[in-house]
């Protein structure tokens, strides 16, 4: 079944055309690894998906609800990571997580277990009760992630969610991005296109607003009729050279 | 309207952990109590020359220095209304114009909370703010119904300066839903505050403005006016067309804000 749902999607801004009758669809369960240059359209795509910007065009349905007739159900359904961390500095993390969590919809007898839970799945749990603005980048990254795991929400839209990390915090979100295939359903969108081979197994590559590749990593790698496999490197850089 | 509530509290509990609403509370308090100070001292002059001379030969103005309520209270209330033209900006600028520069304005677009929810709890954090701030200025009736003396038992008449004091409740919730729509434009919080002010300081004299002009603008530059609709309050009379004035502000500055919390989406 498809959780997301994307069709002839375009959003374009007064004569910019950012994103340009996009088509896929996400599998229940499935992890889809976002690629594309600086600016090709990846965060206007994942924040029309959240609800937070309207399409131009076309429609995107997330766990068969439309995103702009029922915002409200898909929102309940949506764990979101935007590119910068929606962080408050002045508030400590627990104190955050649960204002988030309350938010989302936890019930108050809940929130206790809530946090402890996503902030044991993030490795924050050591910093609960620091104030955010103290915090080094790669908890405050970390903190975003715990931020949109509350109530455990079947499809998770992560903007680059190993931004600033060091490379074993980098291994461990990775883990538990792998982790969270099978129950979840999870759009991933990063630059590193090492990490997408280690936790994706299907990859959308999109280049000023249009999809230049939507398939598995498999596919594209060993390519058609050669023997040689190249890596996901050497294709996105074919197809985005443009 | 749970989700209102989660909000308002956040709202107070950064309110209470930075600096700024003590700071705002310490100017209030200040400058309040010099005006208090200074309007006790000529009180009590007027008193003093009125024991040697006669109430009768005195200028008639003063007979408002005969009891505590109309000599300390009510001109008091005047300043502290002018004093919330200044300090409910600070507390307004931050509540929009924040979450849209630390980033956390997608988070509550991207939360099941509908905008009106939004705009709802945070107008209710700033209303717990700027009445907390204004709260403060009660301990000047109240220092003076402990210590003070009249010659007709109590020594103020509380249902004066609880009228008064409902006046300025209602001009600090007014001034805080304007400030409220304004921070909603901008992602700039001094921006926000340089505005609001801009915009309540003329309104507030818009009575000056009426003097001279003719019939019916004068009524209409009146009506509209904060200043005059505040008049009757701060006496001690009730006055149901300032409250329905000032419902009127709060409610369409609450419905503009939902509008533009919405419209956020659209640019």
């Amino acid at each position: 079944m498809a959780m997301i749902e994307v069709k002839n999607l375009t959003k374009r801004y007064r004569d910019r055309v950012a994103i340009d009758g996009l088509n896929f669809s996400v599998n229940e369960g499935e992890i889809l690894g976002f690629l594309g240059p600086n600016g090709a359209g990846k965060t206007t795509t994942m924040r029309i998906l959240t609800g937070f910007l309207p399409a131009s065009e076309g429609t995107a349905k997330i766990a068969g609800f439309d995103v702009f007739e029922q915002p409200m159900e898909v929102k309940r359904r949506l764990g979101y990571l935007p590119e910068t961390p929606p962080l408050y500095p002045e508030m400590t993390v627990r104190g955050y997580l649960e204002f988030v969590a309350r938010l989302k919809g936890v019930p108050g007898h809940k929130l206790d277990e809530e946090v402890d839970r996503v902030s044991g799945q993030t490795g924050v749990k050591l910093v609960l009760h620091r104030v955010i603005k103290n915090l080094s980048k790669g908890y405050r990254q970390r903190v975003g992630v715990a931020q949109a795991l509350l109530n455990n929400p079947p499809v998770l839209i992560l903007d680059e969610p190993t931004e600033g990390l060091d490379p074993t915090q980098r291994a461990e979100i990775r883990s538990l991005i792998r982790g969270l295939a099978g129950n979840h359903t999870v759009i991933l969108s990063t630059h590193i296109l090492h990490e997408v081979q280690m936790t994706c197994e299907k990859v959308l590559i999109i280049n000023q607003g249009k999809i230049v590749a939507f398939d598995e990593i498999k596919k594209l790698t060993s390519a058609s009729g050669q023997t040689e496999q190249v890596s996901l490197e050497e294709i996105f850089i074919k197809l985005t050279a443009a | 309207m749970r989700n209102a509530i989660t909000i308002a509290r956040k709202e107070l509990s950064i309110y209470f952990t930075t600096s700024w609403a003590y700071l705002v509370f310490t100017g209030m308090l200040l400058v309040s109590s010099f005006f208090f100070v200074a309007m006790l001292e000529s009180f009590k002059q007027v008193q003093q020359m009125a024991r040697a001379m006669s109430w009768a030969r005195l200028p008639p103005d003063w007979a408002m220095y005969k009891n505590l309520t109309d000599g300390v209270i009510v001109p008091l209330w005047g300043v502290v209304m002018i004093i919330t033209l200044f300090v409910a900006p600070f507390l307004s600028m931050r509540l929009f114009a924040e979450e849209k520069r630390h980033k956390t304005f997608e988070l509550l677009m991207t939360s099941p909370v509908r905008p009106m929810e939004i705009v709802l709890g945070k107008y209710l954090g700033g209303l717990a703010a700027i009445s907390a701030t204004l709260g403060l200025t009660i301990v000047f009736p109240a220092v003076l119904s402990i210590f003070g003396r009249s010659e007709s038992g109590s020594a103020l008449e509380w249902s004066t300066v609880l009228l008064g004091y409902a006046g300025l409740l209602l001009w600090g919730a007014a001034c805080m839903a304007v400030g409220m729509f304004i921070s909603s434009l901008t992602e700039s919080q001094a921006l926000a505050a340089f505005l609001t002010f801009a915009v309540l300081l003329p309104w507030m004299l818009l009575k000056g403005l009426a003097q001279n002009a003719e019939e019916p603008l004068r009524s209409i530059v009146n009506y509209i006016s904060f200043d005059a609709q505040l008049q009757n309050m701060t006496k001690g009379v009730l006055d149901l067309k300032s409250i329905v004035f000032f419902g009127s502000v709060i409610l369409f500055s609450v419905l503009l804000t939902q509008r533009a919390v919405e419209a956020q989406r659209w640019a």
